[in-house]
């Protein structure tokens, strides 16, 4: 199941997206979609670790609602100050978490992911907050 | 009333995207920092168009294969290419001199 799973995932996002674009469920269109998304070439993937994966992806849903709280928080803002921060990387042997990583970091206001650090251990994360009390005093 | 409820819920999303868009974008033309920049742009790319496309969801719902797959891309590619646009602002890290370099 842990072997086979990238394909899956692979082939069902795909398949998603064509039925999104083509807006058409009959079974010919379906047939079509699936060859598509199998003929596509893909990238040789390790077994991926399903808890894990989902755990980032829940995580990186949460982001959307968590984003907008930020952005009202900045708008709202008087003053700003800005930051360099890391921080650890939850496995950089797989590219998907790394994606979903850097997508959950980037995708809220506060932060931006510059690259990884201390030989992919870490990430290095540009931040942008509100000014609190006593970075506004001199 | 309920169509109306739907349209005034659209408008205020829309409008809302709109106000985000400007706060975004208008410190582009300032002096800040790049990186600065870059997180505002965040808000007004990603957030105020997501706004937006939902927006347009409730006033057009038989679109929605089109509107969600542009959602999708939205938020994707605009979230990875700030990504991009911040790691290609950093000075690149030192090459190791290859034996070409240190050839006469």
């Amino acid at each position: 199941m842990r072997r086979l799973l990238p394909l899956l995932l692979s082939t069902a996002f795909r398949l998603a997206l064509w039925c999104l674009l083509t807006s058409d469920l009959s079974r010919l269109n379906l047939l079509i979609g699936l060859v598509v998304a199998l003929l596509l070439p893909r990238a040789r993937s390790r077994p991926l670790p399903v808890r894990v994966l989902l755990k980032a992806t829940v995580r990186g849903l949460l982001a959307i609602p968590q984003a907008f709280a930020e952005a009202l928080r900045l708008v709202m803002a008087p003053a700003m100050v800005e930051r360099e921060d890391s921080e650890p990387a939850t496995d950089r042997a797989l590219p998907l978490l790394v994606f979903l990583d850097v997508f959950r970091i980037t995708l809220t206001p506060f932060t931006i992911v510059l690259g990884l650090e201390d030989g992919g251990r870490r990430y290095r994360i540009h931040t942008l907050t509100p000014a609190s009390k006593e970075d506004s005093e001199p | 009333m309920a169509h109306s409820l739907v349209d005034h819920a659209s408008a205020v999303l829309l409008g809302a995207g709109l106000v985000l868009w400007f706060w975004g974008t208008w410190p582009l033309l300032g002096t800040h920092s790049y990186l600065r920049k870059l997180h505002a742009l965040s808000v007004a790319d990603t957030l105020g168009s997501l706004l937006m496309l939902l927006g347009l969801l409730l006033r057009i719902p038989g679109q929605w294969p089109l509107l969600t797959l542009a959602l999708l891309g939205l938020v994707v590619w605009n979230t990875i290419f700030g990504y991009v646009l911040a790691a290609c602002s950093l000075p690149p890290p030192p090459q190791p001199a290859t034996e070409q370099d240190s050839a006469p």
